[in-house]
């Protein structure tokens, strides 16, 4: 591979903060799109960039050099003008911060005693339940259930029959993982023999 | 999007430098994989799968050390849905093995351990060794 292949590529200049969504996740498409709306101001200019983080891992790193695509995948990434990236409830909390509809309460989880934010610690427990709960929502790339989702099986299962079939509003066909795709989990939440290895 | 050739083949991701693994596309399938000599394996993934973040650095490891005698390589399924329906991948992650242009197994969701990637990714070779030796 020659040398100015290997180069890192520099970080795109930026004035306005980049919200990267997971654009195989229909949660995560829904909230993209809201996002993207919302941010729209009266004069046609969005006060936040909403991009889908799609599959070239280099054109990501074309937005800055740090930012690793399978991390990308894993949480919510936003990456600010000043070079710096903000993850997971810190990216939902400066995303609301950014939003003319949400700005307007988005000042609390800034707000703290003795070192400690409540607000944003409740935040990233959200996030972190709505994480975990994607897969109840037709996420096709997130994954198998929590371990305490388990049991609640045939709860996802009906669930998935309601909003499982989503795929085709992005008009995009999806690739499921194999673990989305395998045998049902039983009541008991334990895997069946042949689940373990997906 | 930089263009890929068989002469200027993109790794992914770019800068780094213990990337073991080349991501191959429809253009290059044919070259690299099918036209291409000895043990292959190429992992059919998606970079929305956790299974396949979970499995990328036991991957990695294992594309090092079999690296004097088998070439990896991946195909992002969400960027070569042809690729992924000709095979009948069913799900991701799966490794593809090519002997010679010709599939002589695969692993689909294989466990993200060294012992367990290493047995899927040499097996199928081993077993067709002495199809190999009389080949030669």
């Amino acid at each position: 591979m020659s040398d100015e292949t290997r180069a890192i590529p520099q970080m795109q200049e930026r004035t306005n903060p980049v919200l990267l969504f997971n654009d195989e996740c229909a949660v995560c498409r829904g909230i993209g799109r809201w996002v993207q709306t919302s941010a729209q101001g009266k004069s046609g200019k969005a006060s936040i960039i909403v991009r889908p983080i799609g599959n070239d891992a280099e054109e990501l790193r074309l937005l800055d050099p740090e930012l690793d695509i399978w991390d990308a995948y894993a949480t919510i990434h936003v990456l600010m003008p000043d070079g710096s990236m903000k993850l997971g409830g810190e990216a939902v909390a400066e995303v609301l911060r950014d939003l003319r509809n949400t700005k307007w309460f988005a000042w609390c989880f800034a707000v703290s005693i003795f070192g400690f934010r409540p607000f944003q610690l409740v935040l990233n427990i959200a996030y972190a339940i709505l994480a975990d709960v994607r897969p109840l929502f037709g996420c096709e790339s997130c994954g198998k259930p929590s371990f305490w989702l388990r049991p609640i099986a045939p709860t996802i299962k009906w669930a998935k029959s309601i909003f499982g079939k989503n795929r085709a509003l992005s008009g995009t066909a999806h690739f499921s993982s194999l673990s989305t795709t395998g045998p049902e989990l039983p009541p008991s939440g334990e895997l069946p023999p042949q689940a373990r290895h997906f | 999007m930089m263009n890929e050739t068989p002469e200027n083949p993109r790794t992914t991701p770019r800068s780094m430098s213990s990337d073991h693994l080349r991501t191959v596309t429809a253009s290059t399938f044919k070259l690299w994989v099918l036209e291409g000599k000895g043990p292959i394996a190429v992992e059919f993934m998606s970079y929305g799968c956790i299974h396949c973040r979970e499995i990328e650095p036991v991957l990695q490891q294992v594309a090092d050390m079999v690296k004097s005698k088998e070439k990896i390589f991946r195909v992002n399924t969400a960027d070569d849905q042809e690729l992924t329906d000709s095979y009948e991948i069913q799900g991701t992650p799966t490794v593809v093995m090519f002997l010679n242009g010709k599939e002589v197994g695969r692993a689909e969701g294989p466990p993200p351990t060294v012992s367990s990637l290493l047995t899927a990714l040499t097996h199928p070779f081993e077993s067709n060794a002495p199809a190999r030796a009389a080949k030669a």
